[in-house]
């Protein structure tokens, strides 16, 4: 039955778009009573803020907890979902109602992510549309829109990152498209909806014209500035007085050096030896949540030293990306600085590392080497992020659609990319790899049934004190022990990408460069 | 057969512009190497979808002091772990006592010690009543989610690979797709909270052990779908003139062993899963009736709330409760429902008499004699003529059931629904079945809607509606739109109930009903369903006409045979039937939906006019096999 307005429709939004459309929503939609982190409260409590005060008072307000510590941008963005949020129920942007948590406001504030999301969509359409292998990008632009990264963190835990990803992709396009000036606006507009993209901005900035830049900072900014206000929401911004590993420790270099103290401190203490032990390190060992990381044995890590190293990484990286200025090495220089701010930076949170994900996701299909440093950067990426629930419903879930997502990316994808290893090193590299892959599934199982083991231990040592001492310290061991196996994994996937990117790329120039 | 039937429907796939989300996904992954990884893959995602619909609310959540199913079922649990079996069916029976057979009861007892094992708190007996926290939660819809996995979703696997088995491997894993994701199913037993497709899954296993001649074992299945929810009795007229036509197919001596093989092992099965009530295990024979008076409350009332069917929407304008006593009502229900599924006894019945053909060929005493290593089971084994009769005797039973019946709840469209869903899974998008198919499975979630909305599953029933219209390929304001000029009158009636549905819906949302009338939306609901379900059951019975008359003789052309005269007489299509079927086609032997509507019609045409073409070979062959839906069409084709 051919009618107008299916054909019609087919115009903007082929089949299989709509499709996954449809897929993601009904998915989003039955996720709507899931958890909520506190985050969703921080969403509605800035609604409430951006509502109900003068623009002059946002940054000072601290009725709740939750106080506004994003960039202007976020905060107009949040002005404007406000005036809805009026309208459909407003105890939501009232400052008084904390802790609201009526079905009018998760139905509303759920609803927002899934709408701006649309931006996302929007913008991995159009790198299919112009894309050289336009199937095998369609793969990729439905992976990331079914990224399990943006389930886990936008539509149970709660924030908005599918809706600034997308502003991200935005702005790649236009620097793929030459559109340097287009790309640069947008990527300040980024940077002033949540400051975490600086961890890409070095190489933006690089690449885009500063007035355009400093112009949309001034927008930002103005209504701030104007009012003398930057130093105080400078310091809501950038909270330096926290340390150096967020609670649960994101996979990255620090994770393996805090790791290392731990085993080191251990050591020292089973076999008496003398070595220096700073005692505060010993009170914070082992407790993963405690804020503040203070080293046991290692000498303690400032911020200035992971600013060093984040930022000598990225110059190594941007200046080859200064001789060899093609959108693939764009790209890829663009995923290492987010890779190296992410491994180095100062207090890391976890969900960062979709900042890694989503521009490498992109060269996933460019050549095996690449492909294969997705796939271990993606599974020890979206492992990582499995410890943000921890509700019995939403665990399993957020497993069973991570293993259902990525077994739909691999299958096809390896397929298209496989690439026979080619020298005996690269066969044991090859079978290392591997194993460490499979790994993740004792991990899985160790971390599933730790709970179980516990709570076993604990009913038989009931009579025994001694024991449950001990196994308070256990408590945090899955968290550590999952930290520190992603860690390996992102630390060598962002060995293999800088390999890549350093030596590889000069000779072989893939499908994207063709571009 | 194989290779060819799957090239023809790729042929006719991509020939097609219009398919849904599951066709399109299917050939997808099976070009991008996905083909032996789909099934694990569906699998998963359908668990995926059945933990994120079992987030939200459940019938009777957070509503002391009765709670709901959820309570009932739990409770369940609690009572079967910590009291002896004569207590089961008697203890505190105002607070949800057990009134579902013994089956239910032992799946009580079994999700009950794995929960008294983790946590005894979520048992405990009577301290646990309305516990309701994230863990005990959780733990239920992970028990409803495993006893799908371990029961329905194999049935419907077997299901898609034995009835299907002509079909392409894309058509079968997509059949295994939509059945899995029905959103009538899915809603009941995964967000209100019901084990139903326990017993579904029980009968669609019977259905399968049918089709590859296991008939003991269909019949032990069968008796395990009714020994967990009696409601499993709205199929029985089918399934037991089924069982009596191929008893009489068979001829005296073997029918007769057959028939009372079969009698003997459904006893035998009763009366194991009654043992525990039955005097040498209990202390007295009038226990017995404990659990039989609870598993068939005849004292309640004729219908409870709002149900879409013949005595609620007629109750409308005759109030029957003021017009007849209890006793009177009962007797009618009785008597209706009883002709309504008389069609199936009478044209099951007729046909297996038509064609039994042991007073004229010894065929299967040749078959046994042949000395073949399969002898043994060759005569349970071969296949039936009037297998494909099953499905559509069985939608029409449990159709005129839900309709006519005592006692019927809006869940229990739940089993109307299921022959009517293996029906459409084979069938295609442009044929009547399909059509039929996507109505009444529309209509039987919209009939739901004033339950699921009291659950609080309100948004789930809209996107699990979404999203399995997309995946068959239907779109309801499609259908709305090219109403008129309307090339079918099922296509009318689909445009006029969707138009229905979707300004109900619309208007609910701005009017309140007036004080006068708060169950306007429920009735008018009604209303708008019951039509539609007495449309589905005046079509079962057609179709059930149809196939009988293509079984039992009505003109085929043949062109795999071109010896065999071009109209065949009854005894020669059965006797063909009857020819011994190698194993390995066995699986094939019965196959749903092979070609179906407008193509089957055109090819029998084909085939009348001589032409070769291979769409009319296959159906023509696959008539052979008794091939269901080839059959139907070609009955309609050939009828006025």
């Amino acid at each position: 039955m051919p009618d107008s307005s299916s054909t019609s429709r087919t115009s903007w939004l082929d089949p299989s778009a709509c499709d996954v459309l449809v897929f993601s929503t009904v998915i989003k939609v039955l996720l709507f009573p899931a958890y909520r982190s506190t985050d969703f409260e921080v969403h509605r409590n800035w609604l409430a803020i951006t509502h109900s005060l003068p623009i002059s008072k946002w940054y000072y307000d601290t009725t709740s907890e939750w106080t506004l510590d994003y960039p202007p941008f976020f905060a107009y963005f949040e002005k404007i979902l406000s005036i809805p949020a009026s309208f459909v129920d407003p105890k939501i942007v009232d400052l008084e109602s904390l802790n609201y948590d009526s079905w009018s406001v998760i139905l509303f504030q759920r609803t927002t992510v899934i709408i701006t999301e649309l931006v996302l969509g929007a913008a991995l359409l159009k790198f299919v549309r112009s894309a050289v292998d336009s199937p095998t990008q369609r793969i990729i632009s439905a992976s990331l829109f079914l990224h399990p990264g943006f389930l886990i963190i936008d539509h149970i835990h709660f924030q908005y990152n599918g809706f600034m990803f997308g502003i991200l992709l935005w702005s790649i396009l236009m620097a793929r498209n030459g559109n340097k000036l287009a790309s640069g606006i947008l990527f300040a507009v980024l940077l002033n909806f949540k400051h975490i993209y600086m961890y890409l901005a070095v190489n933006q900035n690089f690449l885009a014209l500063a007035n355009a830049v400093i112009a949309v900072f001034i927008v930002s900014l103005a209504p701030f500035a104007l009012m003398g206000q930057i130093q105080q929401l400078l310091s809501r911004l950038f909270p330096f007085t926290r340390g150096l590993n967020h609670a649960y420790w994101a996979p990255n270099a620090w994770a393996l050096v805090t790791a290392a103290d731990r085993v080191l401190l251990r050591y020292a203490k089973s076999t008496g030896k003398e070595l220096h032990i700073n005692m505060a390190g010993v009170a914070s060992t082992s407790r993963g949540l405690v804020g503040d990381t203070v080293f046991a044995v290692l000498p303690n890590v400032k911020p200035l030293h992971t600013f060093t190293i984040t930022i000598a990484l990225q110059s190594i990286v941007l200046i080859k990306l200064w001789f060899h200025p093609t959108y693939k090495s764009f790209l890829t220089a663009l995923t290492l600085c987010g890779y190296s701010s992410y491994l180095f930076g100062w207090h890391v949170h976890e969900k960062a590392v979709l900042l890694i994900l989503v521009p490498l996701s992109l060269l996933a299909a460019e050549r095996h080497a690449y492909f294969r440093t997705f796939v271990i950067a993606t599974v020890a990426g979206v492992f990582s992020l499995f410890p943000l629930l921890f509700t019995p419903a939403e665990s399993v879930i957020e497993v069973i659609y991570s293993i259902v997502w990525f077994a739909l990316l691999y299958i096809p994808l390896s397929k298209r990319v496989y690439e026979f290893p080619k020298s005996m090193p690269y066969v044991i590299l090859d079978l290392l790899e591997k194993m460490y892959l499979g790994g993740f599934v004792f991990l899985q199982i160790f971390v599933a049934s730790f709970p179980v083991f516990a709570s076993w231990n604990s009913s038989k040592s009931d009579s025994g004190d001694s024991k449950n001492g001990d196994l308070s310290a256990m408590e945090f061991l899955p968290l550590m022990i999952t930290s520190v196996y992603c860690a390996i994994g992102m630390v060598w996937g962002f060995m293999r990408l800088l390999f890549i990117y350093l030596h590889e790329d000069t000779t072989y120039q893939g499908q994207l460069s063709t571009i | 057969m194989e290779q060819s039937s799957s090239k023809l429907s790729t042929v006719k796939e991509a020939s097609k512009p219009e398919s849904g989300l599951g066709r399109r996904w299917i050939r997808w992954s099976h070009k991008r190497g996905m083909r032996n990884s789909l099934i694990f893959i569906i699998f998963s995602a359908c668990v995926f979808l059945k933990l994120c619909l079992g987030l939200a609310s459940y019938s009777g959540e957070n509503t002391p002091p009765m709670y709901g199913d959820y309570e009932a079922q739990r409770h369940w649990m609690e009572i079967t772990i910590h009291l002896p079996t004569n207590q089961w069916y008697t203890y505190d029976l105002q607070y949800w006592g057990l009134d579902y057979p013994p089956l239910t009861a032992y799946v009580s007892w079994i999700c009950g010690s794995v929960a008294h094992y983790i946590n005894p708190e979520w048992v405990a007996l009577d301290s646990s009543r309305g516990i309701e926290t994230t863990t005990s939660k959780f733990f239920m819809r992970a028990s409803v989610i495993a006893f799908d996995a371990l029961i329905y979703i194999p049935a419907l696997l077997i299901f898609s690979r034995t009835w299907l088995g002509t079909r392409s491997k894309r058509t079968q894993d997509l059949a295994f797709l939509m059945l899995m994701l029905h959103p009538a199913l899915l809603l009941v037993d995964f967000g209100h909270f019901q084990y139903n497709s326990i017993m579904l899954g029980f009968t669609i296993m019977a259905l399968n052990f049918f089709s590859t001649g296991h008939d003991l074992l269909g019949a032990v299945s069968f008796v395990l779908s009714l020994g967990f929810k009696q409601m499993a009795l709205y199929y029985a007229p089918a399934i037991g003139s089924y069982l009596v036509a191929k008893c009489v197919l068979l001829g005296p001596t073997d029918g007769g062993r057959l028939f009372l093989r079969l009698g003997l092992i459904t006893l035998a099965t009763f009366i194991l899963l009654f043992l525990p009530w039955i005097p040498p295990f209990s202390a007295s024979p009038v226990l017995m009736l404990d659990p039989i008076s609870r598993i068939f409350p005849f004292a309640r009332g004729l219908f409870e709330d709002k149900v879409a069917n013949f005595w609620c929407a007629s109750n409308v304008v005759m109030k029957w409760k003021k017009w007849a006593a209890q006793e009177i009502l009962v007797k009618a229900a009785a008597a209706l429902t009883f002709i309504g599924f008389l069609p199936t006894v009478i044209v099951t019945g007729k046909a297996a008499w038509d064609l039994k053909v042991w007073d004229k060929f010894p065929v299967v005493k040749a078959v046994e004699s042949n000395g073949n290593s399969e002898a043994e089971e060759s005569s349970a084994s071969l296949h039936t003529p009037i297998l494909p009769l099953l499905p559509y005797a069985l939608l029409n039973s449990s159709m005129s059931f839900f309709l006519f019946s005592f006692q019927v709840h809006e869940k229990t469209i739940l089993l109307p629904i299921m022959p009517l869903m293996l029906l459409f899974s084979g069938a295609t998008s442009d044929s009547e079945v399909y059509q039929w198919g996507a109505l009444g499975s529309n209509v039987a979630v919209f009939s739901m809607w004033p339950l699921l909305k009291k659950d609080g599953l309100a948004l789930p029933y809209f996107a699990l509606v979404l999203l399995w219209n997309r995946i068959i390929g239907h779109n309801p304001i499609n259908v709305i739109h090219t109403a008129f000029p309307f090339n079918s009158l099922e296509h009318l009636l689909s445009a006029g109930v969707y138009a229905a549905i979707i300004s109900l819906h619309l208007l609910e949302t701005v009017i309140t009903p007036p004080t006068r009338y708060p169950d306007l939306y429920p009735v008018l609901n009604v209303l708008v369903s019951t039509p539609v379900f007495v449309c589905l059951w005046l079509w079962s019975i057609k179709c059930c006409i149809q196939v009988s008359w293509a079984i039992t003789g009505l003109p085929v052309a043949d062109h795999q045979h071109k010896k065999r005269p071009s109209t065949a007489t009854a005894s020669d299509v059965s006797e063909r039937q009857f020819s011994v079927v190698p194993k390995s086609d066995r699986r094939r032997a019965v196959s749903l939906g092979r070609a179906q509507g407008k193509r089957v019609r055109r090819a029998s045409t084909h085939s009348a006019a001589g032409s070769a073409s291979s769409t009319a070979v296959t159906s023509s062959s696959s008539l052979l096999r008794g091939n269901i839906d080839s059959i139907n069409s070609l009955a309609e084709a050939s009828s006025p």
